[in-house]
């Protein structure tokens, strides 16, 4: 088992080390332009362009840069431990950036997912155990609705709505909850429930077709056969099966929106990780984008190895794939 | 059945949304919207007012909040030396540091004339105009953590620190008139031979030849004096001193008390990048009211808050949580403070010293053809691009270059490609293009193959998309098909001639003093047009072997040139300046035609329910900071 | 559940359990019109996208030609005076966008864009999994290592902010990037979506050639001497084809959402080509949509609609395939 979470961990560190390179190209060496140009002035002048270019590094070759960036990464940097270098734009720590932004992606990734777990499930739940009603129909119907409707229109009509025309919610931003809970609560209650709602649905549906799927096999009709109550079949067998997917996806799912929950952030205006880091690419400050890219990565790939180790533990025979 | 019923909820449930907000919208529909100016009206800024606001005497103290839109975008990283942000001057002039002359901060031609700021008064120039004596004030003192006078020797150290390449200077070519410049930009010498300081209070300058604006260059901030024992921590740093700058003005950094002067510097605290984006300003202690005329400083603390939505931040204004704003109201909230009694008052437009325009590549087909430009200039509706601002009220038509308050009102109804309402004129549009070599077949369309696809640059701003469509249609009037990029940042894309780009939509030009050799020299000038970061974006004045340096291709022989024009200008003063610079205006507009000008945007400019006095700086085109008062 | 079953991560994916052939009385695709032609809300999806597939080639034109408005041309009295656009009326059905263009023209022609490139970069996207998942699952070893690989590596890179590189890099030349072979605009667009899209598909086919290879029907074919491809060909592809056209058909409405995305976040066709996603991204940048309730509600209930029928369609095709499911 271990040797199993061992080569595990390797592989992950293979995998950031890639989406590292991958991003790199895509941002170092596709042609978007000289990032020196958007950080001189009004009417800059060769020599001053050569300094800022110098400053910011762009004046190596792109596997100098990266040996640096690495070996910043390894060493640290004036601000410690990752080193993850500078802004172009204000040469701030991108390290403190990222610390003071994280937290807000944070709270909206966990506030969500409980609630999209939670309604998901349940919604999934009572409609498979009442299959073919009318609930079953709205739930599914509802659920259908979610998955299809982009988020940001979702964003902007709820906005629309409970901001603007009904004045429940505050509007757009994020409050910390250290300043004022009740703030924090009326800023993130709109953009957690519009991200939940997009999970909720495919949660509800999986978790309907999985528990489906597990009601109809023959150990169930075993169990049922035996004389155990129904409640007790659903419940304790049935839904046992059918969550150990779902539990495993979910843990995925949080991780991608780490770096991946750009279009809530961006209507709603929070100002987290995602949405820092499209800002960032749109305006060519590359180690901003690195390092969120890192933090994202990361995430993913050691939900990933979670998952994977989850798997080994339930079932013997992926440990030896 | 019931999978009917499922579908039959789904449509309810969309209609019912529907319902909801037709419903709800219609209470605040489009229909409340009232035409006050018809649409094209181009008497210059009649909706531009006193430049200021007052509600009852001002009262000192408070804390006055600005939502800065998106980012601070500094371009040095608030190191004055290098600093060109127009909205970080803002801060500078007002607030935080005082140069050797300075001004009233005030609306209107008043806020651009000279006064003596560190200096007692605005010199005049001895031995012909090449030598400049400032005497400095008493009883100007640093803040924390230097705490002493300031010198004449600060100053000087200011400058040196400009002509150094490696400190990042991003305005010295204003003063290489000054004797020994040169030497030092070229890395031959360390300090300036020309200035002198002779003692602790005269500084004197030296220049090559006479310069007529030479007081007006020395009123920019990278000017004003840094004290040596904190500056030689950031030599050959440009960017780093930012977090650490030294006030000579009425207020300083949060936290400059907090710091030592000595290498290594500990960033002060109110310069915040990282945690929530703010630049946060306190009294300056050692501050003595009674050196500063025009200062007024009733506010106790500055509090500069990046926010990423411009709705956001409106709504927040409105609300009273910030007092002001660095952002640009969008068409609803120019409506919504337009059309409501008692909101009106507060929102103040005011005169911007600025032109946007489109520009077009001299050098690049079909733009290389003079016909064709006219052409352009007689079918662009610039009255929906008005509109697409958010109509009168964010700004006036362009109908030349340069905008007429810089000539003093000169010009004013100068207007060249004059068409009904301003919505161009597709008769006279097309008689111009048949005049045109890529309109053979004088059908009073374009129709050569350069035509097609021609390559324009957009931004990706909101107001962007809003004019491209306006923009593509009217040059499709004309026969050009554009093949329109919206890029972010255009300006990058725009500056790099070897990108050969034919249209530009995005250019804005705003004044870095007030006198068009600011617009002339740096737009026109064929001498000055490099290879990245170019902003003679026409390509005006360009040579084969200039090309051949900078990388662009295309017409390059008889492109027109300005450069003899703008030389004898900036040569003459007063009125005859003004007149020369007029001529070049219109030798521009109908003879080398390098841009269609659409717009001389107003500062609009909205404050918080809690302001009781405002009023616009003109020299900085932004806030008077130092005049501002809330209750 | 008596394996792990194989499923997809990415927020389009829904569980989906390994079919095991069974024995019929009727032949499969008789069984599969039977209960899908039963299944009214699939039926509807169904109608809807051929409704939506006119649209797209026709809709635009013909709503010009009633309307009389040409999609770009812009009508100065259709915004007022403070630049805001007006709303419905009688000539402006949907009323205006904020350059004064007419949004129900501009709206019929966004179907053409969202199908486009939904279909288009769907139908890549299965081309590419199809091939990878077949090889991987068929030969394994190597080849399904590197797969899953890099399957692992493609599913950690943030797909957005990629997309954002990729895209804004290549549309500041005229030329693009690769050479060349990614034009600015919607090649580009879809060239992106592909990249994310393809390993999706490419993890079940994978899935389903790893159990198609044991069966009995295969193992014969290689007795009687056929080769490699020839496996591949006449007795594993056939029975992919059913679940493949459902994920096809289930990928569909991601690729248009992300397409949506994209354009919301400025990056999808350019400005003169109609994108719902691009008219909605208007509408939120410059704080419209509190004063322009149209430009939310039309666009967006175009592209509900049309993601709607795709689901509902992919479902029905779905259930009508797996034999064993009871709806």
């Amino acid at each position: 088992m271990t040797f199993y979470i061992a080569r595990r961990l390797l592989w992950t560190l293979v995998v950031v080390a890639c989406v590292i390179g991958i991003t790199f190209v895509v941002f170092y060496l596709l042609p978007a332009g000289d990032p020196a140009l958007r950080f001189a002035g009004k009417n800059p002048n060769p020599t001053e362009l050569a300094l800022i270019r110098h400053r910011l590094g762009l004046d190596q070759p792109w596997y100098e840069q990266f040996g640096r960036f690495t070996w910043r990464f390894f060493t640290g940097d004036k601000y410690g431990w990752p080193g993850l270098g500078y802004t172009y734009a204000s040469g701030s720590s991108v390290k403190a950036i990222v610390l003071a932004r994280a937290p807000r992606t944070l709270l909206l990734i966990a506030g969500a997912a409980f609630l999209w777990l939670v309604t998901g499930v349940a919604i999934g739940v009572l409609s498979a155990v009442k299959r073919r009603s009318l609930a079953d129909r709205a739930a599914m119907g509802f659920a259908l609705f979610g998955i299809s409707t982009p988020v940001f229109w979702l964003g902007l009509m709820s906005l629309y709505i409970f901001w603007s025309q009904l004045g429940w919610t505050a509007g757009t931003g994020y409050v910390s909850p250290l300043d004022s809970p009740t703030g924090f609560i009326s800023h993130m209650i709109l953009p957690w429930s519009v991200l939940a709602l997009l999970y909720a649905a495919f949660y509800a549906r999986m978790t309907r077709n999985n528990l489906l799927e597990t009601l109809g096999e023959d150990y169930i009709r075993t169990a049922r056969a035996k004389g155990l109550s129904e409640r007790r079949v659903i419940f304790k067998h049935g839904l046992r099966a059918s969550l150990t997917p779902i539990v495993t996806m979910f843990g995925l799912d949080m991780a991608l929106l780490v770096g991946g929950a750009v279009i809530t952030e961006s209507v709603f205006n929070i100002q987290g990780l995602g949405y820092t880091a499209i800002n960032s690419a749109l305006q060519q400050d590359l180690p901003l984008v690195l390092g969120i890219v890192l933090v994202a990565s990361v995430a993913v790939a050691i939900a990933n190895l979670v998952v994977d180790i989850l798997y080994a533990f339930i079932d013997p025979r992926v440990r030896y794939a | 059945m019931k999978k009917v019923l499922r579908l039959a909820l789904l449509g309810a449930a969309v209609i019912a949304i529907a319902a909801l907000a037709s419903g709800c919208g219609s209470k605040k529909s489009s229909s409340g919207g009232t035409t006050t100016n018809s649409g094209g009206t181009k008497s210059a800024n009649s909706v531009v007012g006193s430049g200021s606001f007052s509600n009852g005497s001002p009262a000192k103290g408070g804390t006055y909040t600005i939502g800065w839109e998106n980012s601070f975008g500094f371009t040095n990283n608030f190191d004055p030396t290098g600093e060109y942000l127009g909205n970080a001057w803002g801060l500078y002039s007002n607030l935080m540091l005082r140069s050797l002359v300075g001004y009233k901060h005030q609306p209107g031609a008043a806020g651009n004339e000279l006064v003596g700021d560190l200096a007692t008064e605005a010199p005049t120039p001895t031995d012909n105009g090449l030598t400049y004596t400032y005497k400095i004030r008493s009883g100007v003192k640093f803040g924390p953590p230097v705490n002493r006078a300031v010198t004449s020797k600060d100053v000087a150290y200011a400058m040196n620190r400009l002509a150094n390449p490696k400190d990042g200077g991003q305005y010295s070519f204003y003063y290489t008139v000054i004797k020994g410049w040169d030497a030092v930009a070229n890395g031959k010498a360390t300090t300036v031979s020309g200035i002198s300081t002779p003692d602790n209070n005269t500084i004197v300058f030296h220049l090559t030849k006479a310069a007529g604006d030479f007081n007006l260059r020395m009123s920019m901030p990278a000017t004003a004096p840094i004290p040596e024992e904190v500056g030689k921590c950031f030599e050959g740093k440009p960017g780093d001193y930012g977090r650490d700058v030294v006030s000579s003005g009425p207020y300083m950094l949060q936290g400059a008390d907090k710091v030592t002067a000595s290498c290594p510097m500990k960033p002060m605290s109110g310069y915040d990048g990282a945690n929530g984006n703010h630049i946060i300003l306190v009294r300056n202690p050692n501050y003595d009211q009674s050196t500063d005329q025009y200062r007024k400083n009733y506010i106790d603390s500055f509090k500069f808050v990046v926010n990423s939505n411009a709705d956001d931040i409106f709504a927040k204004v409105q609300a009273g949580q910030y007092d002001d704003e660095v952002s640009t109201p969008t068409p609803k909230t120019i409506r919504q403070y337009a059309t409501t009694p008692s909101l009106k008052p507060r929102m103040i437009p005011n005169v911007g010293d600025r032109t946007n325009y489109l520009s077009m590549n001299l050098t690049q087909p079909p733009f290389d053809d003079v016909h064709v430009r006219k052409a352009l200039n007689f079918i662009v509706d610039k009255a929906a691009l008005q509109k697409a601002w958010g109509g009168p009220i964010p700004g006036s038509i362009a109908t030349h270059i340069v905008p007429p308050v810089l000539y003093n009102n000169g010009l004013a109804e100068y207007d060249p490609y004059a068409t009904p309402n301003e919505a161009g004129d597709v008769g006279k549009a097309q008689a111009e293009m048949k005049q045109s070599k890529y309109d053979p077949g004088k059908t009073g369309k374009c129709t050569a193959s350069a035509c097609k696809g021609v390559l324009t640059i957009a931004d990706t701003r909101s107001v962007d998309k809003t004019m491209i469509p306006i923009l593509v249609e009217d040059a499709a009037k004309i026969g050009l098909k554009l093949t329109v990029r919206s890029i972010n940042g255009a300006y990058t894309t725009i500056q790099t001639p070897s990108k050969n780009i034919p249209l530009a939509e995005r250019p804005s030009w705003g004044k870095d003093y007030a006198d068009p050799y600011t617009f002339f020299a740096e737009l026109f000038d064929g001498g000055a047009i490099i290879k990245s970061g170019n902003t003679n974006y026409s390509l005006v004045g360009i040579t084969p072997a200039k090309a051949k340096e900078v990388g662009a291709t295309g017409s390059i022989d008889n492109v027109p040139t300005v450069d003899p024009d703008i030389a004898a200008c900036s040569a003459k003063l007063a009125s005859q300046r003004t007149t020369c610079w007029e001529n070049l205006d219109k030798k521009l507009m109908e003879q080398v035609v390098p841009w269609v000008p659409y717009l001389w945007p107003n500062n609009v400019f909205i404050i918080g329910p809690n302001v009781t006095h405002w009023n616009y700086d003109q020299f900085t085109d932004g806030p008077a900071y130092s005049s501002v008062s809330k209750k | 559940m008596t394996q792990p079953p194989d499923f997809d991560v990415s927020p389009g994916g829904a569980a989906i359990a390994l079919p095991t052939a069974t024995i019929a009385r009727k032949s499969p695709s008789q069984l599969f019109w039977e209960r899908f032609s039963q299944d009214k809300a699939a039926l509807a999806g169904g109608i809807v996208i051929i409704l939506l597939i006119f649209i797209a080639f026709f809709g635009g034109p013909i709503a010009e030609k009633i309307t009389g408005h040409p999609q770009n041309q812009t009508y100065s009295q259709m915004t007022d005076a403070y630049g805001v656009p007006l709303g419905p009326n009688g000539t402006f059905w949907f009323g205006a966008d904020s350059s004064g263009r007419d949004l129900f023209v501009l709206t019929m022609y966004g179907a053409r864009t969202s199908l486009f490139v939904g279909i288009v970069a769907s139908g890549i996207a299965l081309l590419i999994g199809l091939v990878f998942g077949l090889v991987a699952g068929f030969f394994g070893g190597l080849s399904d290592t590197v797969l899953s690989r890099f399957g692992d590596v493609l599913l950690a890179v943030p797909q957005i902010l990629i997309a954002v590189g990729v895209v804004a890099a290549c549309s500041t030349t005229k030329s693009g990037c690769l050479g060349g072979l990614l034009q600015p605009g919607i090649t580009v667009v879809i060239a992106v979506i592909v990249l994310f899209s393809w390993s999706y598909i490419a993890r079940i086919v994978r899935g389903y050639t790893l159990s198609l290879r044991e069966k009995e029907f295969v193992e014969s074919a290689r007795a009687a001497g056929a080769s490699n491809f020839r496996i591949l060909w006449q007795e594993i592809l056939p029975n992919l084809l059913g679940p493949l056209i459902v994920y096809a058909t289930l990928l569909i409405p991601t690729n248009i959402l992300f397409e949506a995305a994209l354009s919301y976040l400025g990056l999808g066709v350019p400005a003169t080509q109609a994108s719902w996603g691009s008219i909605l991204s208007q509408v939120s940048s410059s704080g419209l949509y509190n004063v322009a309730w149209w430009l939310m509600l039309f666009p967006g209930a175009f592209l509900i609609l049309t993601t709607l029928a795709f689901n509902l369609l992919g479902d029905g095709l779905r259930d009508a395939f797996d034999v064993r499911s009871e709806r």
